[in-house]
This record gives C-alpha cells, sequence and structure tokens, in this order.
C-alpha cells in the first residue's frame, strides 16, 4: 500500500466493568421511557463508569492501543481528543456563571484552561504530540477528529501518526435514554497512520444543519431530519468515494436503536446482515466512541477481509450527520 | 316553461360551495339548497359563502338533512315543492373524513344517498341526479382505473371513506337503470387554479405543512408514479356542465388522469421549490426532501414513532398515513367518458404543476386557513 494513504492502523477501547441491564436502569429512575420499549428499540445492557473519569477512560484505551500497537511513542506529532461531552461545547451565559450544576458551575475560572488533552499527553508520555480537542460535534466528534488527522497527515510531511481519542462519561443521576437511545460510558481511541496497513479512509464527509443546533427544544425536528439527511449524506459519500451500496462489504454504525438502523438500512438499500449491530444490545449507545468500537470488534470478529470496504454512519447533536468509507 | 331547479346538497362543503358560486350567477336558473343547521342559522352560513359573489339565480335555503330519512329533514311543504321542482340534483353531501369509523362513513355516505335516491324517485321531473364520488373507490388496486371499474376489485380500502363511497356507489349504480343518474368521481381537490384559493384545507394541505416544518421524514409511494391532483375550479366547471348536458347515465371521473397529473417526485420537488420562493427565510432551516419509501418501510417508521409515544410526531405520521397509503398503489384514473361529455365546452384540467404553486403559496400566505390573505 502507497505510503501516502492515511488509515486507521489500529483501535483500542475502554468499557467500564460496570454493566447495567435496561430493567436495572428503570429501577433505578434512569430512564424516561418503559423498559419494554427501549428492549424493542434493541437495547438490553450498557456500561457504566464509576469512579473512572472521561480522562481515566480516554487513559485506559489510549494506554491499550500504545502497548497492543507497540508504536515509538515519540513518532505520534498529535493527540485529537474529541470529546462530545466537553465542557467547551456547552453554551455559555458570559456572565462566567452557567445553572447551578452544570458544567460551568465553576467556583474558579482557572477550570475554565484546564484541559483533559494536555493532561492526556503528559500521562501518556507523548512528548512530540501536539494537542488539539475537537468538540462541539456531538456524536460526531470522532469523525472529525479522525478526518482532520487524514487531512493533516496528508499535508504535513513531519507529521506521521496522530491518535484520535474519545471519552465520554455521561452525569451518573441523569435518565440513560436521548432520544430514543440508551447511553452508555466508554472510550475509544484510534492510531491513524500515513501508509497504514489497514482501514485506508476513503473519503469523509460530514453536513451541519445549525438550524437544528437545539437538541432540547426541537427533538421532533431532529428526528424528522435523521432518516433524509442521513440517507443522502450516506448516498454522497459513496458516491465521491466512487462506489455503491453494494460495494461495501460491512456497514460499521453508531450504536443507536436497531429499529433506526433497520429503516436506515432499508432507505440505503442495504441489507441487514450487512449491518454491525452486534455491539446495540450489549454495549449501548457510547456517545462518540461507537463507530471506532465496532470497527475493531468486527475485523476482530473476521468479518472483513484486506480490501474490503466499508461505511462508517453517526450521528451527533448539533446537529451534525457524518460518515466516511474506510478499505479494511 | 318552468325555469331549471337545481337542488344542491352540501352547499357548505369543499365542493358544494363552489358549485353553489357558480350555480348563483346563473340567472337561468332557480337554485335550492338543502342545509343542514348547525351553530349557525343555514341562511346565515349561506349568506356567509355568497358574500361578495355574483347572484343571479333565485336562490332558496331548506332547512334539512340528508342523513333524516327519506324526507331529508325538511318540512312536508318544503318536500313536497322539492319534489315537484327539481329537475336537477347535485348531492354532495357526506363525510370526506378518512378517520371515521367506518359505521360512522356509512351513515354519512351511504345512508344520507339512499335517502336522496329515494327522494329522486319522487322527483317527476329530474333530468339528471348527479351524486358525488371519489375516484379513490378503487381502493388499494393499482393501476389504470376506468370509468366502467366498481370498487377495490376484492384488494380493500385505505381508509373508511373510500370504503363508504364504494357502497354508496353499488346503491346509486342499481339505480340507473330506472332513473337519469351519474356517478361523478372526483379526484382530490386542492385548490382554486388561478388564486390557489382553498376552501376546505384537506390532508394534502396538510403534509405541505409537515413538510414545510420538517416533520415528514418519508412518504410512501414511488417517485416516478402520478399522483391525481385536480383543481377546485376545473371541478365545479366540470359537475355542473355533467349534470347540465345530463349525459347518459354511468361514471364520470373528473380527475387529471394520465395527461394532466405530475409524478409524486415532482409534487414534492416543486413543494420544496414553492416553500423556498415564498418563505426565502424557509432556506435557513436546511429541510431535507422527505424521502420516498416503499411501503414496507413507511410502516416501520410508523411502528417506531408509535412506541416512542412521541405526541408530535405520532400525530404527523398518522395524518400522513390516513392517505399516504394511495400513493403506494399507485393508479392511473381513465377519463375518456368525462372528457367527452366536457371536451365541446372547453373544460379540461389544468396541468397539476401548473397550478400546484400557486396552491402552496396560498397555504403560506393564509398560514393554513388561519389568517386572512
Amino acid at each position: 500500500m502507497s505510503k501516502r494513504y492515511v488509515g486507521i492502523e489500529s483501535i483500542a477501547e475502554y468499557l467500564p466493568p460496570r454493566v447495567a441491564t435496561v430493567a436495572e436502569l428503570g429501577a433505578r429512575g434512569l430512564l424516561n421511557r418503559s423498559a419494554v420499549t427501549l428492549r424493542s428499540f434493541g437495547f438490553e445492557t450498557v456500561h457504566l463508569a464509576g469512579d473512572e473519569s472521561n480522562l481515566d477512560m480516554a487513559i485506559a484505551a489510549a494506554e491499550k492501543l500504545l502497548h497492543e500497537t507497540g508504536i515509538d511513542r515519540d513518532e505520534i506529532g498529535m493527540i485529537l481528543y474529541a470529546a462530545a461531552l466537553n465542557s467547551s461545547s456547552t453554551l455559555w451565559n458570559g456572565n462566567g456563571v452557567s445553572r447551578p450544576g452544570s458544567v460551568l458551575d465553576l467556583g474558579n475560572v482557572h477550570d475554565l484552561f484546564k484541559y483533559p488533552a494536555s493532561v492526556l499527553q503528559t500521562r501518556l508520555d507523548l512528548p512530540n504530540a501536539a494537542v488539539v480537542g475537537v468538540n462541539q460535534v456531538g456524536c460526531a466528534s470522532i469523525f472529525a477528529a479522525l478526518r482532520m488527522a487524514r487531512a493533516l497527515i496528508a499535508t504535513e510531511d513531519s507529521l506521521k501518526a496522530i491518535l484520535c481519542v474519545s471519552a465520554d462519561k455521561f452525569p451518573a443521576d441523569q435518565p440513560r435514554d436521548l432520544a430514543y437511545n440508551l447511553v452508555s460510558d466508554g472510550a475509544c481511541a484510534a492510531l491513524v497512520r500515513r501508509g497504514a496497513v489497514r482501514n485506508r479512509i476513503v473519503e469523509c464527509t460530514q453536513v451541519t444543519k445549525g438550524a437544528l443546533w437545539d437538541s432540547d427544544t426541537i427533538e421532533n425536528e431532529i428526528i424528522a431530519a435523521y432518516f433524509p439527511t442521513a440517507a443522502a449524506l450516506i448516498e454522497r459519500t459513496l458516491k465521491k468515494a466512487r462506489l455503491t451500496i453494494d460495494d461495501i462489504a460491512l456497514v460499521i454504525p453508531h450504536n443507536v436503536s436497531l429499529r433506526s438502523w433497520e429503516i436506515l438500512g432499508r432507505l440505503i438499500k442495504c441489507p441487514a446482515d450487512r449491518i454491525y449491530t452486534n455491539n446495540i444490545s450489549k454495549v449501548g449507545h457510547t456517545i462518540a466512541s461507537d463507530n471506532l468500537l465496532n470497527l475493531r470488534h468486527a475485523t476482530d470478529a473476521g468479518l472483513v477481509k484486506k480490501g474490503d470496504y466499508m461505511l462508517l454512519f453517526t450521528f451527533g447533536y448539533g446537529s451534525n450527520w457524518a460518515s466516511m468509507v474506510v478499505q479494511h | 316553461m318552468r325555469r331549471p331547479t337545481v337542488l344542491l346538497t352540501g352547499a357548505t362543503g369543499a365542493v358544494g360551495a363552489d358549485l353553489l358560486q357558480r350555480l348563483a350567477r346563473r340567472g337561468d336558473l332557480a337554485v335550492k339548497l338543502l342545509v343542514r343547521r348547525s351553530d349557525r342559522d343555514p341562511v346565515e352560513r349561506v349568506r356567509a359563502l355568497l358574500d361578495y359573489a355574483e347572484i343571479n339565480a333565485t336562490i332558496d335555503v331548506i332547512e334539512g338533512d340528508v342523513c333524516a330519512g327519506r324526507g331529508l329533514g325538511a318540512s312536508p311543504d318544503a318536500l313536497r315543492d322539492l319534489q315537484h321542482t327539481t329537475t336537477h340534483l347535485i348531492h354532495c353531501a357526506g363525510s370526506t373524513s378518512f378517520t371515521l369509523p367506518i359505521t360512522a362513513a356509512r351513515r354519512a355516505n351511504v345512508d344520507g344517498s339512499r335517502n336522496v335516491l329515494d327522494f329522486a324517485r319522487d322527483c317527476p321531473a329530474l333530468e339528471c341526479g348527479a351524486f358525488l364520488s371519489t375516484v379513490y373507490v378503487s381502493g388499494k388496486r393499482c393501476g389504470d382505473f376506468a370509468e366502467s371499474d366498481f370498487g377495490d376489485g376484492g384488494l380493500g380500502f385505505v381508509n373508511s371513506y373510500e370504503e363508504s363511497k364504494a357502497e354508496m356507489e353499488e346503491m346509486i349504480s342499481a339505480a340507473m337503470s330506472e332513473l337519469p343518474l351519474i356517478l361523478v368521481r372526483l379526484s382530490t381537490v386542492i385548490g382554486d387554479s388561478g388564486t390557489g384559493r382553498v376552501r376546505h384545507f384537506n390532508t394534502i394541505h396538510h403534509a405541505v405543512r409537515l413538510l414545510y416544518s420538517g416533520l415528514a421524514p418519508m412518504i410512501p409511494g414511488d417517485p416516478n408514479e402520478p399522483v391525481d391532483i385536480v383543481s377546485s375550479d376545473f371541478v365545479a366547471e366540470a359537475v355542473l356542465r355533467l349534470v347540465e348536458h345530463a349525459p347518459r347515465p354511468g361514471v364520470y371521473h373528473v380527475a387529471a388522469g394520465r395527461e394532466s397529473s405530475s409524478s409524486l417526485g415532482d409534487i414534492i420537488d416543486e413543494t420544496m421549490s414553492a416553500i423556498a420562493v415564498h418563505r426565502p427565510q424557509w432556506r435557513k432551516r436546511t429541510i431535507e426532501k422527505p424521502l420516498i419509501v416503499d411501503l414496507d418501510t413507511y410502516e416501520l417508521f410508523v411502528k417506531s414513532v408509535e412506541e416512542t409515544g412521541n405526541p408530535v410526531l405520532r400525530e404527523a405520521t398518522r395524518s400522513i398515513r390516513t392517505f399516504a397509503y394511495q400513493l403506494a398503489h399507485p393508479k392511473v384514473f381513465d377519463t375518456d367518458r368525462a372528457t367527452a361529455a366536457l371536451a365541446d365546452d372547453g373544460i379540461a384540467p389544468q396541468q397539476s404543476l401548473d397550478f400546484y404553486p400557486r396552491v402552496v403559496k396560498y397555504c403560506l400566505e393564509s398560514n393554513w386557513g388561519t389568517r386572512q390573505c
């Protein structure tokens, strides 16, 4: 494979060991909807972080990746830290005070300048890695990070490897079902590398509909926009990659409701057996880490072979739709 | 020689009101309206409809109700007068609701028509009695539907409106051997071709609103299949002319037919374009065009929405559902008989896309009937 190719060479994850069933969440008052409805949408269990912070999960996933790849840590020239729930993605009211209990309910203004990406760099001992935070893209954050990593490596000769990390911990006392999906805690790390031997990033696309930024008050419009925008974006991505859905060996989804993937699969004319939905029931929706986690699991399970094309798709509040074609 | 006397039922309804305005202009006619008492006095209801209208005909308002038996709920004197004077009958009254239970739909559309039919039997001067129906008595049939065809062909109906109208047709067609009757099957009436004015907002207009609001992610159907819509002025002209000419008893399709229909894909494109033109700010919302999907996919989506219990989306999908299933059973309405009967008067349907954008504009400007424009 040409060294000009940029690909996702390896992926590692961290999922908190604590698992809760839908019924348990319901019993603890952590569901808005009934457990029956969520089960009918394909959810069974989620992972719940305990004492682990976002950062702890990010470090755990990244350390696992660095260990598995054995890469020279000095080779990593950048960390792109993608976090959907980062405090910077919250609208600040400008007075230095936010709603009590919110992420910006600050006692010390210096807290606004304390960044997990920098901590990640020093804890991982990556002295050559510049850090950039990627946020405000919701669950599509990691897609934005991968896209930027690909572009940076392709354009900067000195940059050969970038570590992309996503980690999100949902507020412990909040209901876990959001827009009919069940949220899990977790983290993923991906090594994006020039000349990667697998998972060449062929095409990345994203569409943002800023008019749908307010996920709280216009949820109905967002849900209604989801399918037509998703189908249009996937079509556009495939067209840019000069592929059709028939060329795709496996669709790597985000772990939103199984029902929504049944519908989207029909819309993009992709048979259900070519959509990797195995993790929806047991892992749930890990905010931004779903697709990388699923890509790793599908690969480990031998579901893709060398040269196969995969289509990754996700949606993030904001509202952002993102898709990517990767060649294994 | 006495002036022809037209008895019109349902004058305050969607089609009836347009017929009334045209009948009122005719100085050579006596027009009698059978109007139900609702919360307003029947005369007041008619007067409101004829505001600003040119009135040359003699118009009598008779309080009554087609569902009130053979006497139509009219007083004995009024009934006797109607029986002796009516030369032309146009029966528009009925329910166009898609969501009534079948028993209620039958009461409005079958029982009411039976009473009018019985009344017609007592009209010795009757030259033509027209019973308005719908081309969607075809139910879930697909493909060509001729004026000589009846009913759903055993395939079922999409809603109780279609089913009750099909039952009404059976009854009326059986009586055609004894009375000068015609069945006029109307297509979907959406508004005036010149002004876009909508007198009665129906599910099509509601669907336009859902598209405008970004709450219609998908619609069942085939983008290339025709959608039959007609203007209210064409319908009114065609119905009046058919009744006046008293053609051979039978069925007549007042529809766009193959020649004047547009495809579902084009209709949706035109809706989005017209909204964008007349509401430039709407573009900022970057609302995606609804997907046209197969029925199974649509059903799956509807099922999901039902399960979520989301009231807004449930209401949106339910309102589309009442008519959208017809889109998944595409058909072309043959109009040979009606075309032949109307040709000499130059009455023909307009091309759908020539007037449809004006209707969308009217929906926007009147905020779907809630604002004067």
